[in-house]
């Protein structure tokens, strides 16, 4: 190891442990940044990544063991004792204020004052110099709601480097980014790390790790379960050790059998879609899905898909200056939900759950109106119960009770009831968002099987998904969107991170320029 | 009937230096993300209390005084419940307003031994600023109250734009999480203005019961706490914006008065302001935007 | 800070009542099972558990429901505004009760307890989907209005005589608070300024129509005429006061507790007021729905007003509507239930007996009635910081329960 005992780490977690409840989320971690390395943490959903980087930050207090810095144990009881450590965060999602400049975002909380009087000049000043040294440039004076998601992370990094943060952390900081931008991400942290500053950077992409780290500490259920150089290092070698055996052809369940040579199930045609300050977010995306066919969509976040989703599942009506259409079997379809289309929707706990009504409310929502669960006065409450009984059963879904509210329940089980709502359903489409996320991985196993399942009953099914890996086991093809278009289609078989990354940046692939949007519904006639 | 006259001005003022100052409190309640709607009630509860302190002492600005520090300690109420226990601020603000209606109306029978209306030529009311030999047109007619009022909203407006506790304050409201993690005590900012918007809602009730009158009858604020807080709603976290949607609040029932005296029936007066104030939430609804700053709330 | 005008949801509303116990301890029993568990702390024991340690369980759940604390801790705060001001507790208090059940004063009570009852519903409809209705004053005293209006000027038989103008005052209330529907969807207002700013308006519209096309020629008082005959509410056998307004706002009562735990609409609406996108997902009409609630409790804000109008003294008296303050006891005892629907009768009913024995005790102990709006007043607020309490402790429970 590079760390010689005359140069103590610039920060370590020494045996940190902590629990939540009866889960062990960090299990006697240790580990330990050099001055100006990038060191990845890497690790599957649930690893305890988050946890340990919260501990690191003062969001978290350990059970037991300890943080130090540069080989002295610190105590933060806060993110602002970590600041004033020298510790800065960058985090998935943002925690900028929407309404301020830049320049204010980056100095808040230690402003620059002159007789009393906040000196903006000071401050933007300050954001220019840093901007230039590291290569973050961002106009001090633009207001954060208006600015893309790249220039916002780079106001993180300001703010953070503002405060003279030695020790950088970054939490997945290419999830919302284009490959391009992320390779400039890394030259940025390259520019960092070369001023004596270190940085941690959290993900689970392994061609990241391996490009831009310098060493890699692995997790697996709470423990560390490998420490590499990235030189001598390979992405099977850090595979093992994340999920404890080698990824093999990650049991793709592909449909065995081509689809139907019918009629779209689903179809849009020509979507174009504006938000509220008039920019176009679908710019005439058009694509079918036939019965027995998963068809993925891929893309960086905020591409197009929630417009898209929102769109075809009839949660968005149209706006001004909207156009195309949506048909179901043929048919186009008005606004409003239909009950033709089952909806899995990625925010569990603001759209697919009402948190505090019980599991047996929960699982009927969609199907209230239906003869099946009526009774002398309105709703059946024996209907209902035997309802949710079954579902439970047959999904497999583990809860004290079905008169429990559902927000009493792990995420993976809240997420095999609403996929045991809208699955049980029979509907001919199923538009699936996110499914795995903040899931454990044995859940993630048995909802992709009931997704595959779906599928090979015959119904069409339209899966958005930010992990590439979800998409190249499950999808039958994916369809990849980069600023509101459709800009290329792939078949899972050939769905490799290159070209999926590559479609990703906008860069519209040679091979795939003929199957985007006009040769699918060419082939449909 | 002219309504350019001097006169008339002077009676638009005197209509909106209250409502001015309650919401000025609501806008800083609201900037640090606390939806204030126990303005009425505090309003009221200052009218009482500066009205019974002047009484007390037979000094108008004693009263002014005491009405203000009065309406900081039941504003407690709001800071206490809302920002320590995090209960729910709508549900308190209606328990606050019917608790202010209660108390004064019990407490005024207590202390002055009638109901109705309280009002003796031993109760000091404020001076205007003629009397204190400024007679300026317009103004003149006017307490004292009513610049300090005006200079409030420009205070304010620079306070929140230009000072580190303003930027913090703005910050706060948006994202109370990030702001915490900064170092910022959200807690003690949020206190901090919720007791302000006492102070000036204290003011607000003395300048109602001893600047526009010199008098204390029961639920006298007559809703002006709600058309404050209508008045936040239009004019956002901009002070002056809220000090134009005051402003046409107190010339509706400037001349919901004249109106009156022009024979139209008294019901028509006390039911113009709302009118007005309704119509211009539809207006300003109607123009878009509104939307996001409403919702975010 | 979200939250917002709606307020979030499930602290004063929505909720199914199977949760942990007040005092902290995780619920011992999973399944109190049925759907709604109905008004503990009100009413009768939950069937199904044995034992002098159940019994012991119950009775400490019963004594520390927040229902219980918030009414216990508004009557040491106001005994303790007595004290300050010089007022003796041990005089008022009995005088209170006697003004209220005793000295023939029930009859009045119960009298009260209609329209209370009804303004409960005008504000508890839309609370279950989350909006707030605090225009029941407006919408009441317009309802009666044009109760008035229809019995004087149109000529019906006996029985359409009485139900004519009621559905008419219903369907006024309806339009009324409906107005705030569209503010609220369209141009999102939340409800509860909008309907506060259109009842001041509606008031005076009332006032001004009673006191002048309406009015009562020659008297000079701010009433109408003695309603005909045909427009008089039957009282009920033996009581003077108590009409037929009684068992029909039971009766509709009842049918609105059913419509709540069983009925579809009933559901739509919980699931509106619990997680208003939640609905919106699954296929409700929100919008729709918050305009159905709104009416809705118009309808029953209405519907009081006529009640009162077609009651003795069957005439249209300025200010007879307000000023007794229906709307906010109804409001207090709404909140007063957290959430439980079958709760809201028996608050409703405490709270009618605080505020009609305020008149006795005026007159008895020298007390000004307002007092009783105090105890109103203290009761809100101390609800809505036991229910936000109550609400974090279960959050944190379910997720220490959840993991990961």
């Amino acid at each position: 190891m590079a760390v010689s005992p005359a140069e103590p780490p610039a920060a370590e977690l020494v045996g940190v442990s902590k629990r939540f409840g009866p889960v062990v989320a960090n299990d006697g971690i240790d580990l330990a940044i050099a001055k100006g390395e990038i060191h990845a943490v890497v690790g599957e959903n649930g690893a305890g990544k988050s946890t340990l980087m919260s501990i690191l930050y003062g969001l978290h207090r350990p059970d037991a063991g300890h943080v130090a810095r540069n080989g002295a144990r610190i105590r933060l009881r806060s993110p602002a004792d970590a600041i004033s450590h020298g510790l800065g965060m960058v985090h998935q999602h943002f925690r900028l204020f929407p309404e301020l400049t830049v320049a204010e975002n980056v100095v808040i909380g230690a402003e620059p004052t002159r007789g009393g009087v906040l000196d903006l000049a000071a401050a933007r000043r300050e954001v220019e110099r840093l901007g230039d040294l590291y290569g973050l440039r961002a106009d001090p004076d633009a207001r954060i709601d208006g600015l893309p998601v790249g220039i916002r992370q780079r106001v993180e990094i300001l703010k953070a480097l503002y405060r003279r943060a030695e020790v950088l952390i970054l939490d997945e900081p290419t999830a919302v980014l284009t490959p391009g931008e992320a390779t400039r991400l890394f030259d940025v942290l390259r520019t960092v790390t070369a001023t004596g500053a270190s940085v941690v950077l959290v993900t689970h992409k392994l061609t990241e790790v391996l490009a831009a780290g310098d060493r890699v500490t692995v997790l697996r259920r709470g423990r560390v379960t490998g420490r590499f150089d990235t030189a001598t290092t390979t992405a099977d070698e850090l595979v093992m050790a994340m999920i404890g055996r080698s990824l093999g052809p990650a049991t793709p369940r592909r449909a065995t059998r081509p689809p139907a040579d019918g009629p779209y199930a689903l179809e849009v045609r020509d979507l174009r879609v504006r938000d509220r300050d008039g920019v176009p977010r679908l710019d005439g995306v058009s694509f079918g899905v036939r019965p027995g066919e998963i068809v993925g969509i891929a893309g960086v976040a905020g591409s197009g898909q929630r417009e898209l989703l929102d769109t075809v599942t009839g949660l968005r009506g149209p706006g001004r200056g909207d156009s195309g259409e949506v048909l179901l079997s043929g048919a186009p379809v008005r606004r409003g939900r239909h009950p033709a289309v089952a909806y899995v929707p990625e925010d569990r706990r603001g759209r697919a759950t009402s948190p505090g009504m019980s599991l047996a409310e929960n699982l009927i929502m969609g199907d209230q109106r239906t003869p099946a669960l009526r009774g002398r006065l309105g709703l059946s409450a024996s209907a209902v119960r035997e309802r949710a009984r079954t579902l439970t059963e047959r999904f497999s879904i583990r809860a004290a009770s079905v008169s429990d509210p559902i927000s009493s329940l792990s995420g993976g089980n809240a997420q095999k009831a609403v996929l045991a709502r809208e699955l049980s359903r029979g509907t001919p489409v199923i538009v699936v968002e996110e499914p795995t996320q903040g899931v454990d991985v044995g859940a993630q196993e048995q909802i992709h099987a009931l997704i595959a399942d779906a599928r090979d009953q015959g119904q069409a099914v339209l899966l958005q998904s930010s992990e590439l890996t979800e998409l190249r086991a499950l999808a039958d093809r994916v369809l990849v969107m980069f600023e509101g278009r459709v800009v290329a289609e792939i078949t899972g078989e050939e769905a490799g991170d290159e070209r999926l990354g590559a479609a990703m940046t906008g860069a519209t692939t040679g091979g795939a320029s003929g199957t985007t949007t006009g040769g699918t519904s060419g082939a449909a006639s | 009937m002219n309504i350019f006259e001097a006169t008339f001005f002077a009676a638009v003022l005197t209509a909106t230096a209250p409502v001015v100052l309650a919401a000025l409190g609501g806008l800083l309640s609201s900037v640090s993300g606390v939806f204030n709607m126990a303005l009425e009630g505090q309003l009221l509860w200052g009218a009482f209390t500066a009205v019974v302190f002047s009484y007390l002492t037979g000094s108008a600005w004693l009263g002014v005084l005491g009405g203000v520090l009065a309406t900081v300690l039941y504003s407690a109420i709001l800071s206490v419940s809302a920002v320590t226990f995090r209960a729910d601020p709508v549900v308190v603000a209606v328990g606050m307003n019917l608790l202010a209606l209660g108390l004064t109306a019990f407490l005024m029978r207590q202390v002055f031994g009638v109901g109705g209306t309280y009002t003796s030529p031993d109760l000091r009311g404020l001076p205007t600023l003629a009397d204190l030999g400024l007679d300026v047109p317009v103004l003149g007619s006017q307490s004292p109250l009513v610049p300090v009022t005006l200079a409030l909203v420009v205070a304010v407006a620079l306070w929140l734009k230009r000072t580190r506790a303003g930027l913090r304050l703005r910050g706060i409201g948006q994202h109370a999480d990030a702001a915490e993690s900064l170092g910022l005590r959200v807690g003690v900012y949020r206190h901090g203005v919720v007791l302000a918007a006492g102070a000036l809602c204290g003011l607000a009730g003395a300048q109602l019961a001893l600047g526009n009158v010199t008098l204390f009858s029961e639920g006298m604020s007559a809703g002006r706490g709600w058309v404050a807080v209508v008045a936040v709603m239009l004019g956002g976290s901009r002070p002056y914006r809220v000090l134009l949607a005051c402003l046409l609040f107190g010339a509706a029932e400037a001349f919901g008065f004249r109106l009156q005296g022009a024979g139209l029936p008294q019901q028509a007066a006390d039911a113009a302001p709302y009118v007005i104030t309704l119509l211009a939430l539809v207006v300003a609804g109607a123009a878009g935007r509104r939307r996001q700053t409403v919702e975010a709330r | 800070m979200s939250g917002g005008p709606t307020v979030d949801g499930h602290d004063a509303n929505g909720q199914h009542a199977n949760g942990q116990h007040a005092d902290g301890r995780d619920a011992n029993e999973h399944h109190t099972d049925g759907r709604e568990v109905d008004g503990r702390g009100v009413d009768g024991p939950v069937p199904g558990r044995r034992g002098a340690g159940a019994v012991v369980a119950l009775a400490g759940r019963i004594v520390l429901a927040p229902a219980v604390l918030a009414v216990a801790g508004a009557l040491v705060l106001t005994t303790l505004v007595m004290l300050a001001v010089g007022v003796d507790p041990a005089l008022a208090y009995p005088a209170l009760v006697r003004g209220a059940l005793y000295d023939g004063n029930l009859e009045y009570t119960i009298a009260a307890f209609v329209p209370t009852l009804g303004m409960a519903l005008a504000f508890a409809i839309p609370l279950r989907a989350g909006e707030f209705n605090l225009g029941g004053d407006g919408q009441m005293a317009l309802g009666g209005v044009v109760a008035a209006a229809l019995a004087l000027n149109v000529t019906l038989p006996a029985g359409l005589g009485v139900l004519l103008p009621l559905v008419a005052a219903a369907l006024t209330g309806a339009l009324v608070a409906g107005i705030s529907a569209p503010l609220r969807t369209r141009l999102g207002v939340p409800a509860i300024v909008t309907t506060l700013l259109v009842s001041t308006p509606a008031v005076a519209l009332a006032s001004y129509l009673v006191r002048f096309p309406l009015a009562e020629q020659g008297t000079g008082n701010a009433q109408t005429p003695t309603l005909p005959d045909a427009a008089h509410l039957p009282a009920l056998a033996g009581s003077e006061y108590v009409t037929l307004g009684l068992p029909l706002i039971a009766l509709l009562t009842a049918a609105w507790l059913l419509a709540d735990a069983r009925g579809v609409l009933g559901y739509e609406i919980r699931a509106t007021g619990s997680n208003r996108e939640f609905a919106r997902y699954g296929g409700v009409a929100v919008n729709r729905l918050a305009a159905v609630t709104l009416a809705g409790g118009g309808a029953f804000a209405g519907l009081v007003g006529a009640l009162i109008v077609l009651g003795p003294p069957y005439r249209f008296v300025d200010g007879a509507l307000t000023a007794p303050g229906y709307t906010f006891t109804a409001i207090a005892a709404v909140l007063l239930a957290t959430g439980r629907p079958v709760a809201v009768p028996f608050t409703v009913a405490l709270l009618t007996i605080l505020s009609a024995g305020g008149p006795g005790m005026e007159r008895d102990a020298g007390v000004p009635s307002q007092l009783t709006q105090i105890v109103q007043g203290l009761i809100i607020v101390i609800v809505a910081v036991f229910a936000t309490v109550r609400h974090v402790r279960r959050r944190r429970n379910a997720r220490t329960e959840a993991g990961a």
